[in-house]
Order: C-alpha cells, then structure tokens, then sequence
C-alpha cells in the first residue's frame, strides 16, 4: 500500500467495507474476552462484555482456541440467522486498543460476506436440484427398466406356457381321437389302456388264435316288412342297448355292427385266457337278456327270436380301411365258421364247434348236433348246442366228481 | 454435521433445536452454528452444532471446519445408496486427520419407505463394528433425539 496516495487507499477501504458488518474481538491468553468493537449487533454479539470466557459470549469461538497456526482463516460462517461472516484469527500484533502489551492475545475479525454467500447459494442450489433430478430420472430409468424386463420375462414364461398348452391340448386331442376310434370296437377300458400304454402296434395286422362270436335276430326280415320303422328302430335300439354293456363287460371285441347282427371276439387285441369260456358265458348271458326283452315283443305277436355262434380259431386280424374310416376286424375261417353256425341255429340256440365244446363242457351242459355242412367248409364238422351252464365246479367236473 | 448434499444435515438440525421440519430443500454454503442447550442428567450441557455444506466431492470438504470439534453426526440418505458411500469416505478422511472421534450414523429420510433403499443386513454390517447407527426422519423426528443425546453423553463422558 506504500505506494499508492492515502486517498486513494481509504476509497479502497471504503469501497471494499461498504454495506459490510465487521466487528473485531481480542481475546486474552486466559481465552477471557479482552475488548470488542465494530458492528457487533449485527452478530448477535451486542451483549459480550470483557473479563468473561470468549467462547461462552461467542459459541463459534467454542473449540478453536487457543490458536493451532496464525493467521487462520473460516470462511463463510452464519454467525446469526442470516447473518454470514469470514473469520479471520491471528495472534496479537498490531497492539490493543486498551494499552496493553497485547503479547499472547488473539484477535479475531468477522468480515461479512451474506451477499458473496447467497450468490453461492443460489448457483450451487441450481446445480444440486439439476444433479437431485439426475439422479431420480436414473431412478426412474432403472425402475422402468427393471419393470420392462420382469414384463418381458412375464410375457416369455406366458408364451412358453401358451406352448405347453398347445401342445397338451393337442396330445390330448390326439389321445380322445385315438380313445374314441378304439372304443368302437374295444371295451371303454381297454380302449383307454392302450391309449395310456403308448402302444398301438397290436393294432396291426397279425395272426392269432381267437373265440369268435356271431348272433343276430330271428324274424327280424319279417318283422321289418310288417312293423312301422319307428318300432323296428326302438326294437334295434333296445337290442343294441342290452347287448354291448354286456360285451363290455366280458371285455369281448365288438367288430361287426350291422342291422341285427353283430361279431364279437376274444383274445385280441388284449389277450385272455380262456376265449372260449368267455364267448360262451357271453352267449349265455345274450341269450337270457333277449329272452326278456323278446317276451313284450312275442307277447305284441311278433315272432322275434335270437341265435348264437361260436368258433374257435387262428384268425388274421387288424385295421382294415382308411384313414377316418377304418375297423379293427377279423378275417378267416373260424369268422366265417361262427357266422354260418349264427345262420343256423334256431331261436334261442347257441352252436359252437366242437373245439369249442371241449373247452367248455366242464361247466357248460351241451348237447350234440351232429355233422354239419358248413359253407366254404370241405368237410362237415361236428357242432354242439350250449343248453345251459352248470353249477359244477370246472375242477370237481374233470375229475368226474 | 457431515454427509453428502442433501441428505438432511440441515433439517435433522432444524427438526432437533428448533423441532420443526420445511419440505424445501436449501443448500448450505460454508457452515452454520446452532446452540442447544441439554440436559445430561442433572447437568446442562450446551452443544454447539456445525451444519456444514454437504460436499459429495471429497477434495473440497473444508475439514478445516472439524477443528475444535469433539464429536460429529455423520448423515446419509436411505433413499440414494451412494450417499452411504459417501459418509463413510467422510468418515475415513475425518478420522485420518483428527483420529477417533465419537460420532453417530444416522441414514435419514426413513420417512420415505417406497423409495428407501438400505437393508438391514447393511444396518448390521455397519453396527458390528460398534458404531452407533440408526435410521431417522427429520419429517416425523424418529431417531433424531435419540443421536444427539446419545452422541453428547459420549463426547462428555
């Protein structure tokens, strides 16, 4: 400052101090308050009086004497609400006011700098809402990021689960289809059997010793020329109502199905034991179950009757036709055999060859026809009539008891 | 008061002097002092509170401020994760230039329960060292008396 005019220097002073509270305080070695001066109201230091603890009278001072290193400055403290200040602290030099030597004292100034502090404020006040507002828009993006990618994975565990439908449902389609087509010629249960075991090969065309059956109604031309057709419906409805639950129920194959006559086998496609033995309890059991059915319709006086023939035989089996359209059949000589045996026995009778008959005759009571001429036989065979089943035994039977 | 900026170090000191608590944010410059006047027991204790300008770069934390200091509240958001990364660099610097000085944690803005984002596995880590630390609401004034209380009978023990 040497160098520059002492006018010029106070209108620096001037201009620098302007509009500014400054207050001063010197504080003793004993850290009591030695005097104080400037605009000290405007820091709510009006009240301090010299003699008493500094930092009691002024709590900013509490901690920060006496003094580390000199001079020490804090910028930018609000002293008083609203009220801001640099604190400039150095060690006693330039002398106390009150005369004394000033060695060991510490001055302080509080230089107010609310204008310099607010113009911060406001800038840095910007700059942190900017950055608070980047920050929520991260958060915002992360979310939504998040939320669009738990949706995508919703969204592909949806189509993987609309595939998965599909597909079942489409297996499922597939099993009633094929359930649907095995029940026309198998026992409801069977048909699901072979549905659920995967294995449909005994559907194809194969060689096997089985029992067949044939029946069909006597009379039933007639019958059909001089009844109304709503009461040959009904009596065909009836027929077929009483026959197949009891086919069924012997697990016999139903094959053929046409008018009044019908084809049962067993032993294919599920093997059985005793085919013969079942045709016959079968026959037996149609027998009895026409004969009550018939008694209001001979009673109507309509002469209805009803026949059975049975044989036994290797015959060719499997599903014959097309695609949609097929039947599970069988082919050969004891089919054609049972089926002439069905065209001649008489009303309630039940013929069966005498392969058959020797299968049986252990519970069945059965009496001989005689030789018969079959056609498409070369030589005649010999043919049983089934009267009835026996209480006996099958083993007590054999061995004559 | 130290922390990241706008974590609360102002309004926790609002809500604990003066007990209120204003939904506008205001960012501090330099520092401000507050006086509370306590009682310890039978024994008023004066704490004078330095609410200092949250700095979430460290280089220009004026630590200068902790002089003379004999404890400090060490302040996170719940809601913004990096602020807990923040007072504990804080931590770190503080305890490297004036040692071990007792201090409390508190992970504010508790009062925000959509938005909070601390666990209490993070709650456990912090404390399994023995420090003091809870979560606090300057809103609803949830644990902010108990930190002041519990850090002035530390510093005056």
């Amino acid at each position: 400052m040497a160098n520059l005019p002492a006018a010029v220097v106070g209108r620096l002073q001037a201009l620098a101090l302007a509009g500014r509270a400054i207050a001063w305080l010197r504080i003793d070695d004993t850290l009591a308050l030695a005097e104080a001066g400037g605009d000290l109201e405007a820091y709510g230091l009006a009240a301090v009086q010299p003699g008493a603890a500094a930092s009691e009278q002024a709590p900013f001072l509490e901690g920060l004497l006496p003094l580390v290193e000199t001079p020490w400055e804090m910028p930018s403290v609000e002293v008083s609400k609203g009220r801001v200040a640099d604190l400039h602290f150095w060690a006693g030099d330039g002398g106390p006011s009150d005369g004394s030597t000033g060695d060991g004292d510490t001055w302080v100034l509080l230089l107010e700098v609310t204008p310099e502090r607010n113009a911060a404020q406001r800038m840095q006040q910007k700059a942190y809402d900017m950055t608070l507002a980047q920050e929520r828009e991260a958060v915002l993006n992360r979310r939504l990021e998040e939320a669009n990618a738990a949706l995508q994975a919703a969204q592909a565990e949806l189509e993987r689960w609309n595939r998965t439908l599909e597909e079942r449902v489409a297996t499922q389609l597939e099993e009633i289809g094929r359930i649907s087509r095995l029940k026309r010629f198998l026992a409801p249960a069977l048909a699901e059997l072979i549905v659920s075991s995967g294995d449909e090969s005994i559907l194809q065309s194969h060689r096997r010793d089985i029992a067949a059956l044939f029946c069909d109604l006597r009379g039933f031309t007639a019958f059909s020329e001089t009844a109304e057709p709503e009461e040959v419906l009904e009596l065909l409805h009836n027929y077929h109502a009483t026959l197949v639950p009891l086919i069924q129920s012997f697990e016999g194959t139903l094959d053929r199905f046409a008018g009044d006559g019908l084809m049962v086998f067993f032993n294919d496609p599920l093997p059985c034991p005793n085919p013969a033995e079942r045709a016959v309890r079968l026959a037996v059991g149609m027998r009895e179950a026409m004969a009550r059915l018939f008694d209001d319709w001979q009673r109507r006086g309509h002469a209805i009757g009803f026949g059975v023939g049975i044989a036994q035989g290797f015959a060719t089996l499997g599903q014959i036709g097309f695609e949609n359209r097929f039947d599970y059949s069988a082919i050969g000589t004891v089919v054609n055999t049972a089926a002439r045996l069905s065209d001649i026995a008489a009303d309630g009778e039940i013929l069966v060859t005498s392969r058959v008959a020797g299968a049986v005759s252990a519970f069945t009571e059965l009496v001989d026809v005689g030789l018969l001429t079959i056609k498409g036989l070369s030589r005649p065979i010999a043919v049983s009539s089934v009267v009835g089943l026996t209480k006996v035994h099958p083993v007590r039977a054999a061995l004559g008891r | 008061m130290l922390g990241g900026f706008s974590v609360g170090k102002t309004s926790l000191v609002k809500r604990y002097v003066e007990s209120v608590f204003s939904e506008t944010y205001l960012t501090t410059v330099g520092v401000k002092i507050d006086k509370k006047t306590v009682a310890l027991g039978d024994r008023p204790v004066s704490l004078i509170l330095w609410d200092l300008a949250g700095e979430d770069d460290l280089a220009s934390l004026r630590l200068s401020y902790l002089r003379g200091a004999a404890g400090y509240v060490l302040v996170a958001d719940g809601t913004r994760p990096a602020t807990l990364e923040i007072a504990l660099s804080i931590r770190k610097r503080v305890e490297a230039d004036y040692g071990a000085l007792p201090f409390a944690m508190l992970i504010n803005k508790y009062d925000l329960q959509d938005q909070w984002a601390v666990s209490d596995k993070e709650f456990e880590e912090l404390r399994r060292d023995g420090w003091w630390v809870q979560p606090s609401s300057a809103r609803t004034g949830e644990g902010v008396e108990d930190a002041f209380t519990d850090l002035a009978q530390r510093v005056t023990r």
